[in-house]
């Protein structure tokens, strides 16, 4: 999970991740919906030294054990992702890790379904991205008309078989190279095959101040809980707008 | 009111800028570029009823929030506990007067 933050500016310390949004800090949400899966074991959180009282204090406030390791990220996204795999190699060298998945801690609403499916493509062909097709694209040369190839943007959990993926990441330290993204790396390094998996257009990444009243809006929408449970906690009891709901609805 | 501080994508200095949000409980109210002074916010019409759903769920909710509390340390939830009680008629009021006053 990163929630190091891209390290645009130098100096600033108030990190998106550690936001309050509908009760919790942003970058527990995921946390939560990636745990519901009996298949997700260990959890390593990439943060800044500068966040660490508070990131500390929150997951002993918000996080059911058992307990997220928490490691110092790099520079860019892929040295946080590079000191992620370091602290997960002893475990993926034991054969303890199959499948590791890197998330950016700014997308709170990944759903468990969508960790579940990224693990399961993954599991089967290597790795495995989400993929949100976007229509409607025009390119900046007016003349060139609409664009006849379908569009995607890329977004995470990015899923990928755990030793190739820690290969190509002490490949990359070798020889200094920097990723962009987790699928960059790999397809540099190994002939892992990536499959894209159709993501959930509620998985949003926090970006612009409007996101956030976005996805205070779409947790509340689906009753604070994108587990995917059958039986969400609060549906035991009525709602209150139900219990004031007067006359016949439209 | 409680406030806090993020780093954010401002579309008017089209830079990342710090922001300031206001919350009116644990509901986002408002949000202001510290640099543009570029601001937004939710109309009474549609904080009032998020409002009162987050409500309903914080109030659903706190009986669990408040046994992990207590499993988690129990000596300190409970010495904790008779100042959380005391103040949550001042936390609400202030939280009601600031739905109303905006």
């Amino acid at each position: 999970m990163l929630a190091a933050g891209e390290g645009r500016r130098v100096g600033h310390d108030s990190n998106k991740v550690l936001l309050p949004l509908a009760g919790r800090r942003v970058f527990t949400w995921a946390i939560r919906w990636a745990r519901e899966l009996s298949t997700v074991a260990h959890t390593v959180l990439v943060i800044r030294e500068q966040d660490r009282e508070t990131v500390m204090a929150t997951l002993a406030r918000e996080v059911e054990p058992p307990s997220v390791t928490v490691v110092v990220g790099g520079d860019s996204r892929h040295g946080s992702e590079w000191a992620a795999l370091q602290a997960l190699a002893p475990l993926i060298e034991s054969d303890q890790v199959d499948v590791v998945v890197i998330h950016d801690a700014a997308r709170p609403l990944a759903s468990t379904a969508l960790f579940r499916d990224v693990i399961a493509a993954a599991w089967e062909h290597g790795g495995a991205i989400p993929a949100m097709t976007m229509s409607g694209l025009v390119p900046l040369d007016a003349t060139a008309g609409m664009t006849n190839h379908e569009v995607a943007a890329v977004q995470t959990p990015q899923a990928f078989l755990a030793e190739p993926l820690l290969d190509a990441y002490r490949r990359a330290d070798d020889d200094g190279f920097v990723g962009t993204d987790t699928a960059s790396c790999i397809e540099r390094y190994t002939d892992v095959s990536i499959r894209a998996v159709p993501s959930d257009a509620r998985n949003i990444k926090i970006t612009f101040p409007e996101d956030l009243f976005l996805a205070e809006r779409l947790l509340a929408r689906a009753d604070f809980d994108l587990s995917g449970s059958t039986e969400p906690v609060h549906h035991r009891w009525p709602h209150l707008r139900d219990l004031l709901r007067r006359g016949e609805t439209p | 009111m409680n406030i806090a501080h993020a780093e954010l994508s401002c579309e008017t200095c089209e830079t990342v800028t710090e922001h300031e949000m206001h919350y009116a409980g644990r509901l986002l109210e408002s949000v202001r570029c510290t640099v543009c002074g570029q601001h937004m916010e939710l109309s009474q019409r549609v904080l009032v009823p998020a409002y009162v759903h987050d409500l309903e769920q914080r109030v659903i909710s706190k009986p669990s929030r408040l046994w992990h509390r207590a499993t988690k340390d129990p000596v300190g939830f409970l010495r904790g506990l008779p100042m959380a009680v005391l103040r949550q008629p001042v936390k609400f009021f202030k939280e009601f007067r600031s739905l109303i006053d905006r």
